[in-house]
């Protein structure tokens, strides 16, 4: 899905990785109800502007499939947009590991926007809770 | 790129240019216009032709014109010097009315004074964006010195009524500053029928150059101001410091244009504005910002619900619109003016000001509607909050 037609390339700034996901993100969206083996996960507030909600599917074991939807500024809509993307074919234990401090790097994200990448910790932690209650 | 921030900033006349360039070079009249020799002469009638120009937008007199170096300065020339030399007499506080969506400038300027010991009312305006004359009066007390309103409001394009506040305001004896910025060859402005005392005006929001503008000070009755700035005791003792004469002749230069065109451009960019509205109400849940009743030609401001503000203007890189004003924005906080308005922390955020200009065509209207409307259906899309 193509979100932004623009001829302008990142007139703001915004670091290239976080541009990148930003003007074109996958994965965008939610599973049908009662799809099998999905797990969500939702971290943030309204009040704060910004809100992530991760959905993995898992299929033997391994995520399968993903979607995200994202309310915030660019870079949390990155965050999930990576988050998605880096979690396909890992197992629970592997997607466990992903701290905050991976997603700041992996996207270049500043110090003034460390809490996007919490944002990210936060629902992905979400969602493996939610894989524990259920499985 | 789409450039609809004209109220930021607008594009040199090219006229303007011309007028400018023969008072910079050697070979020009680049002499020190308060120099008393041949070349002085000569670039001080340039200062006066200029003075003439600017004061026949405003339906003022030459001699009521004080250079500046732009609508800060005349803001805080008109605040302090007024308060300065007409505050405080007997002993007590004086006192200053404004309102709280007035320019950063008027309201630091009196946030400054207040640590000074003049004590500050801030109106708060209604939801439409309107400060009433009634409320100004309310708010006088024995002490008030000066009333400072701005004619049209910089981020919702709100026409305050100083027309019809001013003479209420003479008839008390108190001084009235109006920032006129956004009105100047906008609105029509004729100082000889409306008693404003100081009234500020800028050259780069007219396409003049930036780094110009100046203060209208009243001469019958006369407005007293102490000077802000000291030095040669040039502009009648108000405000030193050499003249920029290309600066000044630009501004001349654009105010006189201003004039001639400013019945046309204000009925074409009104019907700009309107079509730019009608074109994004094909989406659902959007709010104007300050009465339709009393809009500036060249302002709309939008409020977008379900999209969060960053988001929205990084999705838009091709459209230059700012939200909130340039001043505001630099602090990346959510408009004091539409918070002023009544407009929650998150709607605020998410609003845009579009402000257009002598470049806006209608092609560039209907581009600009389509590109809002794209990105913010794709946003609400991508939002888990949004519900149809």
């Amino acid at each position: 899905m193509e979100a932004i037609n623009s001829t302008e390339a990142n007139p703001f700034g915004y670091a290239q990785p976080i541009w990148e996901r930003f003007t074109h993100p996958r994965h965008v969206g939610e599973f049908a109800p009662g799809t099998p083996g999905v797990v969500s996960g939702e971290a943030g507030s309204k009040a704060a502007r910004s809100v992530l909600r991760l959905q993995l599917r898992f299929e033997g074991g391994r995520v399968a499939d993903v979607r995200f939807r994202a309310y915030g500024c660019p870079s949390s809509i990155a965050v999930g947009a990576w988050i998605v993307e880096w979690s396909l074919g890992k197992t629970p234990a592997e997607l466990a590991t992903l701290r905050a401090a991976d997603l700041r790097q992996a996207l270049e994200i500043a110090d003034d926007r460390a809490h996007c990448a919490l944002l990210g910790e936060d629902a992905l932690h979400a969602a493996l809770a939610s894989f524990a209650a259920t499985s | 790129m789409i450039y609809l921030d004209y109220a930021a900033t607008t594009p040199l006349d090219p006229r303007v240019l011309q007028a400018m360039l023969p008072y910079l070079t050697a070979d020009g009249s680049f002499a020190n216009p308060a120099s008393t020799h041949g070349p002085g002469y000569k670039a001080r009638a340039a200062v006066e032709r200029a003075r003439a120009q600017v004061a026949a937008l405003l339906g003022a007199e030459p001699a009521e014109i004080v250079w500046t170096s732009g609508a800060t300065e005349s803001n805080n020339l008109a605040i302090k010097g007024a308060l300065e030399f007409n505050g405080g007499h007997n002993g007590r506080s004086p006192h200053i009315v404004t309102s709280r969506t007035e320019h950063k400038c008027v309201l630091d300027t009196c946030r400054h004074l207040e640590t000074q010991g003049v004590r500050v009312t801030f109106l708060r305006p209604g939801t439409d964006g309107v400060v009433s004359p009634e409320q100004v009066l309310e708010a006088l007390t024995p002490e008030t010195v000066l009333v400072s309103l701005m004619w049209v409001n910089n981020e919702i394009g709100v026409v305050q009524e100083v027309q019809r506040l001013a003479p209420l305001l003479r008839e008390r004896g108190v001084l009235f500053h109006v920032d006129a910025v956004q009105a100047a060859g906008k609105l029509p402005i004729d100082l000889r029928a409306t008693p404003i005392d100081l009234l500020s005006v800028s050259a780069h929001k007219i396409y003049g150059p930036k780094g110009a503008g100046a203060l209208y000070v009243r001469r019958k009755p006369r407005a007293r101001l102490a000077p802000q700035m000291h030095g040669g005791g040039h502009e009648w003792g108000m405000r030193s410091g050499t003249l920029a004469t290309h600066q000044i002749a630009g501004m001349g230069a654009a105010f006189e244009i201003a004039a001639a065109e400013l019945q046309a451009d204000a009925e074409r960019l009104a019907g700009l504005r309107d079509l730019l509205w009608q074109r994004l109400q094909a989406l659902p849940r959007i709010l104007r910002n300050g009465d339709p009743q009393r809009a500036a030609p060249h302002v709309l401001n939008v409020s977008f619900e379900g999209v969060e503000g960053e988001a929205l203007r990084a999705s838009l890189p091709d459209l230059a619109v700012s939200s909130g004003s340039a001043c505001s924005s630099a602090t990346q906080e959510p408009s004091y003016v539409l918070r002023a308005l009544g407009r929650d922390d998150e709607l605020a955020n998410a609003s845009l000001r579009f402000s257009l200009g002598r470049g806006t065509t209608a092609g560039q209207i209907e581009q600009a509607a389509d590109k809002v409307i794209k990105q913010v259906q794709w946003l609400r899309e991508l939002s888990p909050l949004w519900k149809p």
